[in-house]
């Protein structure tokens, strides 16, 4: 085939949150699009084979075999790498990376990437975030603030599908939401305790990226009300959650100018050093292993944090020795994550008028940052915001055996409330939290493996130990009975949520990407996956990756027609 | 079930296994596909009047009826190692020979785990008794007649009232 007919208007790697977002854009401004995948296709509906399966269908009843086990130390760990959806995982012996430090790195290849799998969370940052690094003195001053991303923050949302409520708090701004997911009577009441008895600290409905109530736009994509199934991390029949398989990725090929490639392993991006920027990218086709190169006049890296890393480390030239787009160094430095490596538990005798019927797929509530907010109070940075939520469950009086055993498994008298939350702490970006190409291993691609060197710090034990502090005194104040802290000390990754390597920043000799998330030294190559972030929030962040992408790809076309791309 | 399956459990029920005609091999074996555990039709039979000691047939089916002696196999072979799989077999054997009120016995001890008792038989009985458990409320009978588990909910209600007792 003639370059020619590798040639298109714009390149997308990944296909994932934010690959299927810039997919979206660009094919709606008429762009022709490639978006290379380097997993296997997974059409919505037609390819979630577990989707509609019950318990019981499920050969060990949704449990991990010793042997996958064994075989997986590291996804095992994770809480949805379960029967009904493990085939949407990496597993570990398929692609080996070097741990100089314990990280558990969880990755999905597949078209959709974890868009399939994510918890779906979707908060705004305020300025309180972007201006943490300049305030509390750590990575590099963002160079954006709220006022850059509100609109786009808007117009992501519309489209994906918000739930949640206006709750007017500075730390977490309004969107255009679909209506929350209620609270139920002790998240309530919990939260009535707890904004009367502490200043500034709240419990809001979960916000989150499912259609409480679809508006035409919704419907437009093919997709319905969410129908609390709680299923998510198989693929939705309804399309009632946001993923980029049953939204932006169908959306981008109605238009007729998107090109999906999946099995397609990016190995680099080609820089021409004649015409001074990216001409392409170089592909490893994943089962043939066929290389072929494919041209673009932009780029977009989406191939998810600490994969984007290693293609930009993996893309050297002799203007980028060290990778392109990485005359600061700084490149795979600064990776940051959150802090998830403690919880709580506890019981509530009250209430007992009171349970749930049905499922909320929004988690229940959600504490926003308190710590640290407006000036600094604590002996560590930042702070952290923290899950909440509450349920009863049949209290089964399970010691016995026979007619009595047998009655206590069938009878729905009810347990009193449990309730639990999990902390997600902001981490501090450091230039010692780093990945890197290993020198001499290679995997079944010819790309080199990745090490990966990221740790907890002083600053995210303090923060932990107040964690559990506060959240234990909240939950005394409530009357909750039996609590029970729990320091999990998972290893970080665990999370999913990885961010930075190419981190934004004014300075070119500080960072890698501008303010537009362009490469400094690279004008027509853009990232705009969570490696593109400079501080970390106590947010969830895949809501930002939305908006910063589609908010770059209006630019790099804008600059495109301009010609100056 | 398969057909051989079928007439296997008719003939084991009719009054054992002398009467299986030659067409049938591997009359000693376990009716199950098990790829590391070697259990003996005559285990099989004994874990399955275990199991229904454990969930027995009331006005409402028991384990024989919803075969949870073969998740317990099933589970057993798959998820555990081969440590807890000897265990669980030397455990099983401490029950071999005994039916009626001395196997009922033995199974009440171990529930209550009985001072002195074995360990082997206490091990065996954890497994055998939360795996059971498990797979009798975790199977089709029970999930769509007693305990309704619902695959489309469709609704969350936070504030559904229940009678307080």
């Amino acid at each position: 085939m003639s370059n020619k007919q590798h040639t298109y208007d714009a390149i997308v790697i990944g296909s994932g949150i934010s690959g299927g977002w810039a997919a979206k854009e660009f094919t709606e401004k008429g762009l022709k699009t490639l978006v290379l995948e380097r997993g296997r296709d997974v059409k919505h509906l037609i390819d979630y084979p577990t989707t509609n399966k019950y318990p019981y269908e499920f050969e060990h009843r949704g449990e991990l075999t010793l042997a996958i086990r064994k075989e997986n130390p590291v996804v095992s760990k994770c809480y949805a790498f379960r029967e009904d959806a493990m085939h949407f995982f990496v597993k570990d012996k398929e692609h080996p990376y070097v741990q100089e430090k314990p990280f558990d790195w969880i990755r999905g290849y597949q078209v959709g990437g974890k868009s399939l799998l994510w918890a779906r969370q979707t908060q705004r940052w305020s300025d309180l975030d972007f201006e943490g690094p300049l305030r509390d003195d750590f990575a590099v001053d963002w160079p954006i603030r709220y006022k850059d991303l509100a609109a786009w923050y808007t117009y992501v949302e519309q489209f994906a599908g918000i739930s949640g409520n206006k709750d007017g708090l500075p730390q977490l701004p309004d969107g255009d939401f679909l209506p929350a997911f209620p609270l139920n009577a002790v998240e309530d009441y919990f939260k009535k305790t707890v904004s009367e008895k502490y200043e500034g600290r709240h419990v809001i409905s979960a916000r989150c990226a499912h259609l409480s109530q679809p508006r035409q736009v919704h419907f437009d994509q093919g997709r319905g009300k969410c129908q609390n199934r709680n299923l998510c991390q198989r693929g939705c029949p309804f399309g009632g959650y946001f993923s980029s398989n049953a939204s932006t990725l169908p959306w981008a090929a109605k238009t007729g100018n998107l090109t999906l490639k999946p099995f397609s392993v990016v190995e680099s991006i080609i820089y021409d050093e004649k015409l001074g920027k990216a001409s392409g990218v170089r592909v490893v086709d994943a089962n043939t292993k066929e290389v072929t190169e494919y041209f673009a006049k932009v780029i977009f890296v989406n191939a998810a944090a600490i994969n984007t890393n290693l293609i930009l480390l993996n893309s050297t030239s002799s203007r980028f020795p060290d990778g392109l787009g990485n005359d600061s160094g700084v490149l795979g430095k600064y990776v940051a994550f959150h802090n998830y490596s403690a919880r709580i538990s506890a019981e509530y005798e009250g209430l007992k008028e009171f349970t749930t019927d049905g499922r909320n797929p929004s988690d229940g509530g959600y504490i926003p940052r308190f710590r640290n907010l407006l000036k600094q109070e604590t002996d560590f940075k930042r702070g952290y915001a923290a899950g909440f939520s509450a349920y009863r469950a049949p209290e089964r009086d399970m010691s016995g055996i026979g007619t009595d055993l047998k009655e206590q498994l069938l009878h729905k008298n009810l347990g009193p409330w449990q309730v639990g939350s999990h902390m997600m702490g902001e981490t501090i970006p450091k230039e010692s939290n780093y990945v890197k190409l290993d020198k001499d291993k290679k995997d079944e691609w010819g790309i080199p493996l990745l090490r990966i060197s990221i740790d907890y710090d002083e600053n995210d034990a303090k923060m932990k130990k107040d964690y559990l502090e506060q959240l234990t005194g909240m939950f005394t104040e409530a009357g909750f009975k039996n609590i029970k802290a729990n320091d999990a000390g998972q290893a970080p990754g665990l999370d999913i949520h990885e961010m930075g390597g190419a981190r934004m920043g004014h300075d070119p000799k500080t960072s890698v990407l501008n303010k537009w998330n362009q490469l400094h030294d690279c004008k027509n190559v853009f990232v705009t996956d969570g490696a593109c972030m400079t501080s970390t929030s106590t947010q969830n962040p895949s809501l930002t990756y939305m908006a910063l992408t589609a908010r770059a790809v209006d630019y790099a076309v804008r600059s495109m027609k301009k010609g100056e791309l | 079930m398969n057909r051989r399956l079928a007439i296997k459990q008719v003939l084991i029920f009719a009054g054992g296994l002398a009467l299986l005609p030659s067409c049938l091999r591997n009359e000693g074996k376990v009716s199950i596909q098990l790829q590391h555990l070697d259990i003996s039709a005559a285990q099989e039979k004994l874990l399955a009047e275990i199991a229904e000691l454990i969930i027995p047939k009331t006005n409402t089916s028991g384990a024989k009826d919803l075969g949870l002696h073969l998740f317990v196999l099933k589970m057993l072979d798959d998820c555990y190692d081969k440590a807890e799989q000897e265990q669980f077999i030397n455990g099983l054997k401490a029950f071999e020979g005994l039916e009626g009120a001395e196997l009922k016995q033995l199974l009440t001890e171990a529930n209550a785990n009985k001072a002195g008792l074995a360990k082997e038989i206490s091990q065996f009985f954890s497994i055998m008794k939360s795996r059971t458990i498990g797979g009798y409320l975790n199977s089709k009978y029970v999930m769509s007649n007693l305990v309704i588990w619902e695959l489309v909910p469709g609704r969350y209600n936070g504030y559904f009232p229940v009678k307080t007792a």
